[in-house]
């Protein structure tokens, strides 16, 4: 059901469009406002000189040293996220079927375990092993938000391989190791990018278990280091804008660039039921 | 056709040769590590909470935790505010999920027609869903800001300075309808780009004939383009709800459950209970409700879910 648009529509949509944009226009006129130009009540959308001072100075070194954490803790769940969910996706794809309606009902559950259920325990098995305020404690919290969607997703992808192509390769004698790694793997790239890019962005943002398990500055992540600077900051409005639009960056990009898979995954997810 | 010679196969090769149950092994090697990590991480967790649950601390520093069975959840289920979470939860969900969706769906509507800045339209409106949650919660506390803010500037010049100059997230009355607004706005186009998808498939010769019988095109929403995408909806309608349900960033940022628990939904209050007040027991006994009253979202999407898995078995 596709038509191209008339003159009408095309006004309307450019209309819903800045409507719903707003807020982000007016994010990027505080940001980019100078220091010198006061507010003005009521507010305006968009300053009237330009300037770039709130970007340079919103990275600053305890700026550097979030992003950093953000970045330390966003590779090292995604590699292992996607591996384990890759192989797990796989081992789900070739188990006996008993197994197969066993796992997966618990992965989609799993997927949807309230995070603010199991912190508590999660705080407390973090604390025994004498990890809070660690890189590795917001890992394996991450793994436990990320993984059951990794293997989900994977498994969605890796099921339109055609069934044909490992039967006869099954035939052929090949292992199942072999059909893995000649046929299944080669085949899963795509998968992988999008397992990849979607558990950044949900990573890179993740701010409850952030803001429960880490205690000094030097181990925050850019999420609770931007609920920081409100107190900080007073009103310094512009900078703390020039912030959130710097840590908005590198999601909004991997997003943009993976839309074209996440509108695939969904009209064949969300058509089918 | 397919199974029969499936099975044909598996009846030839399972008495005597060992292979397909090598093949078996060799899956389950595979699918350890992750099985492993999620009923770690995951499900024993959840089994911990209940467990946690069922004790209490009793005060002063040394003492070690003891087992009072359901003492925990009598008393929540008598104080009053049990009461307030569950109104403020069911709002909170309910308004926000019928906003994202109704906004999602008729912007699907006007959306679904084409033409050369389609693409970069699409891309700039669904910015709101790709920011990070802390971010846009920031971003809305500013927007509220009585004196700087865009929204009360609007009003002012709209209504005058009295409607101008509220404080809506320092007011009871308006604190919860003012982080819904917000909430609406950031999550509405996830539904957006489902329900777009999901046009693409509305048979298009019915909506060609309703338009010639000279059916009207509310109508024609109505009675065509809508029943034909009722699962679609249905499966937004629960994802959207879930989310919503679970979500902690955007009220924490703006209000932190306030002013006087008015914005308190499961997983603030979940927060604030373990990590401001440090009473664990209670902190894990509200999770362990929030995921029984998720349990009413949770059983529909796994039967929808595995049902079209089995569709494909």
């Amino acid at each position: 059901m596709n038509q191209r648009a008339s003159i009408q529509n095309r006004v309307f949509q450019v209309l819903i469009t800045a409507t719903v944009a707003m807020p982000l226009v007016w994010m990027l006129g505080v940001a980019l406002k100078p220091s010198s130009e006061p507010f003005s009540s009521p507010a305006q959308l968009w300053p009237n000189s330009i300037t770039f001072d709130n970007f340079l100075s919103s990275w600053r070194p305890e700026f550097q040293t979030y992003f950093l954490n953000s970045l330390i803790v966003s590779f090292a769940t995604v590699t292992i996220s996607v591996l384990l969910g890759l192989l797990g996706a796989y081992g789900l794809l070739r188990s006996p079927r008993k197994i197969r309606w066993l796992v997966y009902p618990a992965l989609l559950m799993g997927q949807m375990v309230p995070a603010a259920s199991i912190i508590i325990p999660i705080f407390a098995m973090v604390r025994n092993l004498g990890l809070i305020d660690t890189h590795l404690a917001l890992i394996l919290a991450y793994i436990a938000l990320t993984l059951p969607l990794s293997t989900v997703m994977n498994y969605a992808f890796m099921r339109s391989i055609p069934k044909d192509v490992i039967e006869a390769a099954t035939v052929d004698g090949a292992s199942t190791f072999r059909i893995f790694f000649q046929i299944v793997l080669p085949l899963s790239v795509p998968a992988v990018v999008a397992t990849g890019v979607w558990l950044t962005v949900v990573v890179w943002q993740e701010f409850l278990f952030a803001l429960a398990m880490t205690t000094s500055q030097s181990m925050r992540t850019l999420p609770v280091g931007l609920n920081d600077f409100i107190g900080q900051y007073g009103i310094r409005y512009g900078e703390l804008m020039a912030t959130s639009i710097v840590m908005s960056v590198p999601v909004v990009i991997l997003f943009l660039f993976l839309q074209r898979y996440f509108v695939q995954g969904l009209l064949s997810g969300a058509t089918k039921g | 056709m397919r199974s029969l010679a499936q099975s044909n196969r598996r009846r030839r090769l399972s008495p005597f040769g060992s292979s397909r149950n090598r093949a078996a092994r060799a899956g389950l090697l595979f699918l350890a590590p992750a099985v492993l990590g999620v009923a770690a991480l995951v499900f024993w967790p959840l089994v911990q909470a209940v467990w946690q649950s069922m004790h209490k601390t009793p005060s002063g520093f040394s003492s070690a935790s003891e087992f009072v069975g359901f003492a925990n959840y009598i008393d929540i289920v008598s104080g009053n505010s049990f009461f307030f979470l569950i109104v403020n939860s069911f709002a909170w969900t309910l308004f926000v999920v019928v906003g994202q969706n109704v906004m999602g769906f008729l912007f699907a509507l006007a959306f679904n027609a084409r033409w050369q800045l389609s693409g970069i339209l699409r891309a700039i409106i669904i910015l709101p869903w790709v920011l990070p949650g802390v971010v846009a919660a920031v971003l809305w506390r500013f927007m509220y800001d009585p004196q700087l803010g865009l929204i009360s500037s609007v009003l002012e010049r709209l209504f005058g300075p009295e409607l101008g100059r509220s404080q809506f997230l320092a007011d009871t009355n308006t604190a919860l309808a003012a982080v819904i607004v917000a909430a609406i706005w950031k999550g509405f186009p996830f539904a957006f780009l489902i329900y777009l998808a999901g046009l693409q498939n509305v048979d298009r010769s019915q909506v060609e004939a309703a338009t010639m019988d000279g059916a009207r095109f509310p109508r024609i929403v109505l009675s065509v383009i809508i029943p034909s995408m009722r699962p679609v909806i249905a499966l937004t309608l629960l994802l959207t709800a879930i989310f919503t349900f679970n979500y902690f960033d955007m009220i924490w940022v703006m209000t932190k459950g306030g002013p006087l628990n008015s914005t308190h939904i499961f997983p603030t209050f979940i927060f604030q209970t373990g990590f401001g007040q440090f009473n664990f027991e209670m902190a894990a006994a509200y999770g362990v409700l929030a995921f029984a009253l998720l349990l009413i979202l949770l059983v529909p999407y796994l039967r929808h879910s595995l049902k079209s898995e089995r569709d494909e078995d």
